[in-house]
């Protein structure tokens, strides 16, 4: 088991390297995250939601659905405890 | 080689932590260690997002000064931080914090059933008790 | 008056799992009826919204009326649209029929119960209506947290087989994240039209390569494909009947569904046939997996154990399907998600059915159940002639262009293979219908119902109808395949 966790360890990573060899450099300001989808919620936030905070805005407004599913996890987190640790009543 | 380790540095670092957890939680036979390691992995994909959303020197966090952007202004876009790594990764903190709750839960029943949170002294004590594993 | 409803399909059985607990403080039973009606708004909702598809064509919304790549969008296209009410109609069949499993093995902690079942239905919703990779991810953890939970409480042994369907399900999961990162880096998108129109120029990067190995591989985990379906058959066993009724049909489908959505409408079909051999290796892989499945489903004495070896063994179907690229195996491959949907959720209700009564799922105490249960029994029937392959039910149809698609491609070891695997699961089923029908005029010294040998003792009609109705409706898909052939599953092939 432990060498087979080890081969497959040393797989898995080998290939993360590899595929991060075409990856733009690190900290590149051309690169495309940074350049595709981005600036338009810094150029648009202010104006768009009153928002300075970019990371606000967006998570509470342009990509706000992700939240909701967040926080339906926390509540599905809580039920799931809820469920599984609450004392069985003795019949 | 050199080339691609001078620039990529950091997500090699972030891949070596994967790894680290990854191992850890395919490895160990200690539930709690396998737990241990799933955070690793977590907070190193957490970290891999993050590292993506740097630009260069002189960058600063996204949240935007006044004068610029208000009514529509210029805003200076290299100046800042990507903002959507940061917000992708607080919604997978919250996941991956609730993943971890379950988690715990799940292991808080076995130790009530068997004792031990060991996986070969649990698969012990059922094959003890006739039980198929 | 009804304008949107496709975000309707998601947000009814979310608000309704915000409200499950508070109704059920006033009484437990409140909280089955909340599920039943949201499940039943949900279901009606994404009726309508497949109507609209199939009518206008391709539904978009944009969540918070921002437009597309800046935005989350919810696309409905005829393949989620079927897959819609597939998952809505099976959550709301599979409502009905657990309220007495659960009364009898869940005492105390229905509402919990529901809250997590409605949490389910949701995640599994939400995981099909989305046009965002990021936010795939996101439902895709609400159904698996929920799916965790409604496992773990199951009989005996269950938090250790839910322990490591955790371990496996999250590294699924992160491999799956990890995928999307590798693709945000490249493309800078995460919209998934967004990002098949910048997959375009990308098709050398070897980012792209690692970010499919990535995704392809977190998704063969969740769905149970051949090597990494370990965690799967001791966590459906041991799960809770109805809870295995709802997660073992749907799980599976769904993440096939996901690889459907990645590999053709955000990776594209040409990189999928031409540029890597991984049509072939999903060919080989689906072989695997029905050769694996079969053969340990034939080695199991219990019979949701084989059950969860057979489901294995369709994974595969479905796969090799898929890899076999030509238009008749993937209308196949489709035909048979829908289909075995309703199969394996069928089998997983009869076999909640004989544990609610033997207390036993176990093949030896299965005696002389034909007599006891004879409608619960002519509905497995049905199923399992199904899960063959025999005409008039669906399973047949789906596998008969699978075959056929099979021989067009030219892949004769997968064609033996599934005709091979059609033959194991007549071997299984007419065990289990012997054991069922033969012995049931034997001795009942060594079985645990004793004198109540020849009394019939039919399960409670809210059990019945529901596994009564999944075997009429596998009769009237097998009837209608054709119609759904023509009106949904070729809009939603791919162009090849």
């Amino acid at each position: 088991m432990k060498t087979l966790s080890l081969i497959s360890t040393i797989i898995a990573g080998a290939f993360l390297i590899y595929g991060s060899m075409d990856m733009p450099h690190w900290g590149d300001p051309y690169s495309p995250a940074s350049t595709h989808v981005s600036p338009y919620y810094l150029r648009n936030s202010l104006k768009d939601t009153a928002t300075p905070n970019v990371v606000t805005s967006v998570l509470a407004d342009y990509r706000g659905y992700d939240t909701l599913g967040e926080t339906t996890v926390i509540f599905t987190a809580g039920m799931g405890c809820l469920l599984l640790l609450k004392k069985r009543r003795k019949k | 080689m050199f080339e691609s380790l001078l620039h990529h540095y950091n997500y090699w670092m972030f891949i070596g932590l994967m790894m680290i957890g990854f191992y850890a939680m395919m490895a160990k036979k200690n539930l709690i260690k396998k737990i241990i390691g799933m955070n690793i992995f977590q907070s190193a994909i957490i970290l891999f997002f993050i590292s993506t959303s740097v630009k260069g020197g002189g960058v600063t966090v996204p949240i935007l000064e006044h004068p610029e952007g208000a009514q529509g202004g210029f805003v200076d876009v290299m100046k800042y931080a990507n903002p959507l790594p940061h917000v992708l990764m607080l919604t997978a903190i919250v996941v991956m914090v609730a993943t971890l709750g379950v988690a715990l839960a799940v292991v808080m029943m076995i130790y009530k059933r068997y004792h031990t949170l060991e996986e070969d002294e649990i698969a012990l004590i059922r094959r003890k008790q006739g039980l198929k594993c | 008056m009804l304008g949107e409803t496709s975000i309707l399909i998601v947000i009814i059985p979310l608000i309704s799992a915000a409200l499950t607990p508070l109704v059920g403080l006033a009484r437990e039973g409140l909280s089955y009826l909340c599920t039943i009606t949201a499940l039943t708004l949900s279901t009606l909702a994404s009726v309508h919204t497949l109507f609209r598809v199939l009518t206008e064509g391709t539904v978009h919304y944009g969540l918070g009326g921002w437009p597309p790549p800046f935005g989350i969008e919810l696309v409905v296209d005829p393949l989620n649209g079927m897959m819609l009410v597939l998952v809505s109609a099976v959550g709301l069949i599979v409502a009905v029929y657990s309220y007495r499993g659960v009364e009898q093995e869940l005492t105390g902690r229905m509402v919990y119960f529901y809250t997590l079942y409605l949490l389910q239905v949701t995640g599994f919703l939400g995981i099909l209506i989305t046009g965002d990779l990021f936010n795939l991810y996101v439902f895709l953890e609400i159904a698996s947290l929920a799916g965790y939970a409604l496992i773990a409480v199951g009989e005996d042994g269950a938090p250790m087989a839910c322990f490591r369907y955790i371990v496996m399900g999250t590294v699924g999961a992160c491999f799956y994240l990890l995928g999307v990162g590798y693709i945000y880096i490249s493309t800078g998108s995460l919209n998934m039209a967004d990002v098949h129109l910048l997959m375009k120029g990308l098709y050398d990067s070897k980012v792209i390569a690692t970010a499919i190995a990535f995704i392809l591989t977190g998704l063969a985990i969740k769905m149970a494909l051949f090597p990494l379906h370990v965690w799967l058959p001791d966590a459906y066993t041991k799960a809770p009947s109805a809870a295995s009724a709802l997660i073992a049909p749907l799980m599976t489908k769904i993440s096939i569904y996901v690889m459907i959505r990645i590999l053709f409408s955000v990776f594209g079909i040409s990189l999928f046939v031409e540029l890597f051999p991984l049509n072939r290796i999903m060919v080989w892989a689906g072989f695997a997996a029905i050769c694996g499945g079969a053969v340990m489903a034939l080695a199991q004495t219990d019979f949701k154990r084989m059950l969860c070896y057979i489901l294995v063994a369709e994974v595969g179907y479905m796969i090799g399907g898929l890899g076999l690229a030509n238009a008749i195996a993937i209308r196949g491959a489709i035909l048979h998600i829908l289909n075995d949907a309703v199969m394996t959720a069928g089998l997983f209700t009869v076999a909640g059915i004989i544990m609610h009564r033997m207390k036993s799922h176990r093949l030896a105490d299965f005696e002389g159940l034909f007599q006891k249960m004879p409608f619960t029994m002519s509905a497995f029937v049905v199923c399992a002639l199904s899960m063959i392959g025999v005409p008039p039910t669906c399973g047949f149809f789906s596998k008969w262009y699978l075959i056929h698609g099979a021989i067009l491609a030219r892949q004769w070891p997968f064609v033996a293979a599934l005709l091979g695997s059609s033959l194991i699961n007549g071997i299984l089923f007419f065990r289990v219908i012997e054991v069922g029908y033969v012995f049931q005029f034997s001795t009942p010294a060594h079985t645990h119902a004793g004198e109540g040998m020849n009394r019939m003792e039919e399960a409670p009609l809210s059990m019945l109808i529901p596994t009564v109705g999944i075997a009429v409706a596998i009769i009237l898909i097998g009837f209608y395949n054709q119609a759904i052939v023509k009106h949904i599953i070729d809009f939603a092939l791919p162009k090849l």
